[in-house]
């Protein structure tokens, strides 16, 4: 086992996936193999405590990077240590320092037996002690707010309890490292809430780290500490949700809402120094003879003139705010870019 | 009307493409058909009665008695590391620190005791409502049982294995299955069939199976069966081996082209 202070670190991770042509048109004489690499060269580092997530569109190689860290799928080239354990030479060491959940988890778990029961066996399997069995599976089904369901049978629990249940799977060993693939995928906006506060929760608390992948943004921006955006394969901006919000803050947002303007004075507008665009936008809260603008400006040395120019023209400036870009604003501009 | 029709059309040409992708399948299930109503052309006949009697001093009512109870047993032992590859629970297996071969057993053992629980109820409906008579050698039951047992368990990874990387019809399933029923010396001894087909089922295991069996349950001693035994125990050493390096070799395959949870 090296010792770092990294809980997660992948060096030269590389994942590539031969397939051959589908099309049946093609002969089975005619059908090329293609390789896709779903995870290429990652240098990953996730520190000890860390709540990292990992954020990219469908096929951007999350899942793969998830499968290769838990043991699931051998990679390519490169390697990876969990917990200062190599994924490759050491992978028993890798599993006891891993607590796993599936974006489909739901299916390993036998239906036919209760919550408790389903967790008994994976106690089993993850070498929870014979002795703390039972307390531990109470404890991990009060932390996720099952333990009034724990002796229903796991086929009448709802989908929010099926997940809190693969999450208390994935707590069960009490594993350091903790792997959630889009844990909140198919759930309702109160489970989905629920999940994301416990993941904060539990990860303050216990000091877990905690590698969170999913493709919804605010939900990566609200509860992680870092977050990496996957794109082919590739890290292609890593940080906290404010940096990277700055990433792609080169130009100034400006809103202003304005009455009686007519269109010539806003192509009057367009023709002043410093100003690189200006948008209407609709809202609902405007009043009929108001527009909401959106100004581009180079900077904000520009204001004086562009206020000035209101004056001038007697318009009455409502409405004033500096804008900030979202994190989805972040996500659309990292990923596009070539 | 006509529009229900047309409805009716689409439902089966679905299923008709649908069913006509599983060629193997479709292989599978015709051999069965036709394997099957060839071996029930010797069930009962005069020709399997006198063998019966020839061969193993019982009747044919105990022999065929046997022969389904512990042909049940096989079967469960045949389907059993199948029933282990359903994909999604494999994988959250696969994650935890538990190992194959773990796997394999500890999804297997309640398939072996639900097995013998119904191989009891044959043999006591038999001994109660048939009248046949058993003298049980329980040692040489006990290791008859597990020779038969493991040899179908490696042709259970061969086929596993087979299936994780085809995700299709398992054909070595299939064909034991058929095999069994017909030169597996469960429902008439293979004497009765043309020397060539008694050629297969000399090379199954199968066959020594349910000879040491029921010359197991019916009085004969340990040593009567030895050379049977010798031979079963050379396959069984050959079988296991073969199945489990099969079916690591398929799963890894299957684990490095990350397919093994599709199906």
């Amino acid at each position: 086992m090296l010792q770092n202070e990294n809980a997660i670190q992948t060096i030269n991770l590389t994942k590539t996936f031969k397939s051959k042509n589908s099309n049946p048109n093609a002969g089975p004489f005619r059908r090329k193999t293609t390789s896709v690499k779903a995870v290429d060269h990652l240098n990953l580092e996730i520190k000890k405590g860390e709540l990292f997530g990992l954020l990219g569109p469908n096929g951007a190689g999350k899942t793969t990077l998830v499968k290769m860290l838990c043991t699931l799928l051998p990679p390519t080239s490169g390697t990876a240590l969990i917990n200062g354990f190599d994924i490759i030479k050491q992978q028993m060491q890798v599993k006891r320092s891993l607590g796993t959940l599936f974006s489909v988890g739901e299916r390993g778990f036998f239906w036919r037996l209760n919550g408790y029961r389903n967790l008994e066996f994976f106690a089993a399997i993850y070498n929870v002690p014979r002795q703390k069995r039972e307390e531990r599976i109470m404890e991990v089904l009060k932390l996720v707010g099952l333990e009034n369901s724990a002796f229903e049978l796991y086929q009448k629990y709802s989908g929010g309890m099926k997940r809190k249940l693969s999450l208390a799977r994935t707590l069960l060993a009490d594993p350091p490292v903790i792997l959630l693939d889009e844990p909140t995928t198919g759930l309702d906006v109160i489970s989905s809430r629920n999940v994301r506060e416990f993941v904060r929760k539990t990860v303050q608390e216990s000091g877990k780290t905690v590698l969170y992948t999913t493709h919804y943004i605010e939900e990566a921006a609200q509860i992680c500490d870092r977050i990496g955006i996957l794109k082919q394969g590739k890290i292609v901006a890593l940080g906290t949700p404010n940096a990277l919000r700055a990433k792609i803050k080169n130009e100034e947002l400006i809103y202003i809402v304005v009455e009686e303007i007519k269109r010539s004075q806003i192509e009057k507008m367009r023709s002043l120094d410093g100003i690189i665009a200006i948008t209407e936008r609709t809202a609902e809260d405007l009043m009929p003879n108001q527009t909401g603008l959106c100004l581009e400006l180079e900077n904000v040395d520009q204001l004086p003139s562009i206020f000035g120019f209101l004056f001038g023209q007697k318009i009455k400036l409502v409405n004033f705010k500096r804008e900030e870009p979202t994190l989805e604003d972040a996500f659309i501009e990292l990923t596009k870019r070539e | 009307m006509l529009e229900e029709f047309e409805k009716i059309w689409y439902f089966m040409k679905r299923d008709i493409i649908s069913f006509s992708t599983y060629k193997t399948n479709i292989i599978i299930l015709v051999l069965t058909a036709l394997f099957g109503a060839l071996s029930f052309a010797y069930l009962g006949s005069n020709a399997s009665v006198q063998s019966v009697v020839q061969y193993y001093g019982t009747n044919y009512t105990t022999y065929l008695l046997i022969g389904l109870a512990f042909s049940s047993y096989l079967t469960q032992s045949l389907t059993l590391v199948q029933k282990t590859i359903n994909p999604w629970a494999l994988e959250e297996v696969l994650v935890s620190p538990t190992r194959l071969s773990t796997f394999i057993i500890g999804s297997s053992i309640w398939s072996f005791i639900w097995s013998t629980a119904i191989v009891a109820i044959y043999l006591v409906v038999g001994v109660f409502i048939f009248g046949i008579t058993l003298s049980i050698n329980i040692l040489g039951t006990v290791i008859v049982v597990a020779l038969g047992i493991s040899a179908f368990i490696g042709f259970s990874m061969i086929g596993s294995g087979i299936l994780i990387v085809t995700k299709q019809g398992d054909p070595v399933t299939a064909l034991i299955t058929i095999a069994t029923s017909l030169f597996g010396n469960v429902l008439f001894p293979p004497q009765v069939l043309p020397p060539v087909l008694q050629a297969i089922s000399y090379v199954l295991p199968q066959y020594y199976f349910f000879k040491c069996i029921r010359l197991m349950l019916t009085g004969s001693t340990i040593q009567i069966i030895l050379p049977n035994l010798e031979i079963l125990s050379l396959m069984c050493a050959i079988l296991v081996p073969l199945g489990y390096a099969i079916y690591s070799l398929c799963l890894k395959s299957a684990r490095k082209n990350g397919t093994l949870s599709w199906f």
